[in-house]
């Protein structure tokens, strides 16, 4: 059942004078969930959620929004919040994140009885009557969020939602993302934070150059990509691990690393030979981190491409 | 249309709320009337009389030259007052009388050679020899004498002769549909000054749809109103918003107008100097040529707006959009001498000139009707073809940053799907 899904896109694909800025692309959003859409700079995320908006046509495949084409019909039941944030800087925020409302088709009176609680919330109330430019970059992102919601859509789109925010700011966001998903409202958050994605989202999707490289479940992801991560803590020089047999990869955190393992290769012996040279204070097999994954699987392809 | 219409609001609002329109509308017709009437006043008041010495070598015209120049009043005074000349040799005196003009004791001196009868030829020396309307009475006066001596002399009586060579005093009469009336080159500087209204507003309203476009597009505001409403209608709302504006001011602008001529007109009842009336049917003319203008060329404008990124790197792109304006405006003076010729016809019927020449010719001399009509038709048709195109090229180019585009890229956006 097809409106199962707040975003179903089927074989889209989009090129411009020559470039394929996305390929053959399928995806599913399905309704109520926190949706990642995870990708390098470049990857074709902004392509396809401004085809998703109906801001670009694409050349191939078919897009649906709660059940029904993409198109005009379908903007007002989404909120877009772009990469490259925008508001009129000369204008008062009040009348601003009205205008944004309207032009989503909501009436200025029903914009003007919501619009108090949210100010409030997000802790603008004091600026209401002020020019958008005497705004901190803060306050400008937290005003750009609420002309995203006014219109209260069933579609959330959000890119990189915590950039500019202090941790006060970032807790106070995830608690009002939270709150929208506990109302029913499907949200995608395309974002570099990899932190954010991992704390927020249900389901992810990875594209590079274009082309999906991994879709599903954070835990079926987590899962699929092995048990062959571990945390290693430790004194002494730990310069030999990376070297050592069965691994793959070391990241050096500090104060730990953290160790993949080779498809098939056996901690236990990297254990044992890290204990025979270190004082070992900690060693723990984790799942990996999206982080991990997703530095994996781009590099990856960045190879199988080259 | 209900999209269509916060679009429009928040155009005129923020506009017509801004200092900068405030100050436009009240200080425009301020400026345009200090700059029409100031110039008037101060060319009215003439000063102080004019100190002259005349250096007669023949000996026999200073005394009538100097009657003459006596006799005449300029703002109800004497204009001329005539100081003896110095005595001595034709050369004493006449470094003498240099001398007192650059010291400042003359404003100047008529030298009247001895032979200036049969020449008819006389100098005037001065500091300032660009005082027209004293130099034509000086001229007038001097004219005058020699030939009323010269009649005199043929045993003719000077003024029986001038009487009966009395110059006919052409009365220019323009003739409408609504009535006669009586027209000294005002109707001329009328057309000039609607002309310029004209060419300065649809070019003003104009860029401000540019600067806008440049503006919505650098502070990245543009791709969340796209998300919201079709990139179409952002620039149709765009064009109607700040062409609302244009036309709030002319209603400003006609009113405070109104209002002068109201309480001018008990003032200046009986004076000569006339203001040319503004009919109904003429500022219809004008408020009907100012959107077809405004439409065409804003339209062009928020394509050139959208292909770049910065107002700068747009100076070189809208050139070649207004250059019509210019073009139009430099053939104000053959339209206005020859209104109704093949040249001016065919002019006045291309779209981008025609805002500006049949509007010219409207006030002129009301052109046949068909020809009016062909020219909004075409003008209409034009502008239907030119948001088009700009729509096309407005869609695409708003979304892009980086390298502005070349000419044959701006081409391919427009045949995009």
């Amino acid at each position: 059942m097809s409106t199962d899904d707040a975003i179903r896109l089927t074989h889209v694909a989009k090129s411009f004078s020559g470039h394929q800025a996305v390929k053959d692309l399928s995806l599913a959003v399905p309704r109520g969930s926190v949706f990642g859409l995870l990708g390098p700079n470049g990857a074709g995320k902004t392509t396809t959620l401004r085809m998703v908006m109906d801001i670009l046509a694409p050349d191939a495949g078919t897009i649906e929004i709660l059940g029904a084409p993409a198109g005009p019909g379908s903007r007002d039941r989404v909120g877009y919040m772009p990469e490259e944030r925008g508001l009129y800087p000369r204008m008062v925020l009040d009348e601003q994140l009205l205008f944004m409302a309207e032009i989503k088709g909501t009436t200025r009176r029903e914009a003007a009885r919501r619009l108090p609680a949210w100010l409030e919330r997000l802790g603008l109330a004091d600026w209401a009557k002020k020019r958008v430019n005497e705004l901190s970059k803060g306050m400008q992102q937290k005003a750009q969020f609420i002309a995203t919601v006014l219109h209260e859509p069933q579609v959330l789109i959000l890119d990189e939602p915590m950039s500019g925010l202090d941790p006060v700011g970032m807790d106070n966001m995830r608690n009002v993302l939270l709150d929208l998903k506990r109302q029913g409202t499907t949200l995608v958050l395309s974002s570099h934070q990899m932190e954010t994605v991992e704390r927020l989202c249900d389901r992810v999707a990875l594209i590079d150059r274009g082309e999906k490289l991994l879709d599903g479940a954070v835990s079926d992801v987590k899962k699929e990509h092995g048990k062959n991560t571990l945390v290693l803590a430790f004194d002494g020089d730990g310069s030999f691990l990376a070297s050592a047999p069965g691994v793959a990869n070391v990241t050096d955190f500090g104060r730990y690393v953290e160790v993949r393992m080779t498809e098939g290769a056996d901690p236990q012996i990297l254990l044992r030979e890290a204990a025979a040279r270190l004082r070992v204070s900690r060693f723990e097999i984790v799942e990996p981190s999206l982080h991990d994954i997703f530095v994996e699987r781009v590099t990856a392809n960045a190879k199988a491409v080259a | 249309m209900s999209r269509l219409w916060p679009i429009v609001r928040r155009e005129y609002l923020e506009r017509v709320r801004s200092k900068a329109f405030i100050i436009a509308t009240v200080l425009g017709p301020v400026l345009m009337g200090g700059l029409m009437v100031i110039p008037v006043l101060v060319a009215g008041k003439a000063g102080k009389p004019l100190r002259l010495a005349v250096l007669d070598d023949s000996g026999t015209l200073a005394a009538p030259v100097e009657a003459q120049l006596t006799k005449l009043r300029r703002d109800d005074n004497p204009r001329f007052v005539i100081e003896p000349p110095p005595l001595g040799s034709p050369e004493t005196r006449e470094r003498e009388l240099k001398a007192a003009v650059i010291e400042g004791r003359l404003d100047g001196y008529l030298h009247l050679p001895a032979d200036s009868l049969q020449k008819a030829s006389a100098s005037y020396f001065g500091k300032n020899v660009s005082n027209m309307i004293d130099l034509r009475m000086m001229e007038d006066a001097v004219s005058d004498t020699l030939v009323g001596l010269r009649l005199t002399g043929a045993g003719l009586d000077p003024v029986k002769v001038r009487d009966l060579t009395k110059k006919v005093d052409l009365k220019t009469i323009r003739l409408t549909a609504e009535g006669e009336r009586e027209d000294r080159g005002a109707a001329a500087l009328f057309s000039i000054t609607l002309l310029m209204m004209l060419y300065t507003t649809v070019l003003m309203w104009g860029q401000a749809v540019l600067t806008g476009v440049i503006e919505e597009k650098s502070n990245r505001v543009v791709e969340v109103i796209v998300s919201a409403v079709p990139s179409t209608k952002l620039m149709a709302g765009k064009l109607l918003g700040v062409g609302a504006v244009g036309l709030t001011q002319f209603l400003v602008w006609v009113l405070s107008l109104a209002g002068v001529s109201l309480a001018g007109a008990s003032v200046a009842a009986g004076s000569a100097a006339r203001m040319p009336e503004v009919s109904p049917l003429l500022l219809g003319a004008f408020v009907l040529y100012f959107l077809l203008g405004y439409l065409l060329y804003s339209a062009l404008f928020a394509a050139v707006g959208a292909s770049v990124n910065t107002t700068q790197e747009a100076q070189s792109l809208a050139f070649p959009v207004f250059m019509p304006l210019v073009v139009g405006v430099m053939f104000f003076p053959m339209v206005l001498n020859s209104p109704d010729s093949t040249l001016s016809t065919v002019l006045s019927l291309i779209p981008l000139l025609t805002p500006l020449l049949m509007f010219l010719r409207i006030t002129v001399l009301v052109p046949p009707m068909w020809q009016i009509a062909l020219s909004i038709a075409l003008t209409g048709a034009s502008i239907a073809g030119v948001l088009w195109v700009a729509a096309r090229i407005y869609r695409v180019g708003i979304l892009m940053y980086g390298k502005r585009p070349t000419f044959p890229e701006i081409l391919r956006w427009v045949r995009t799907r």
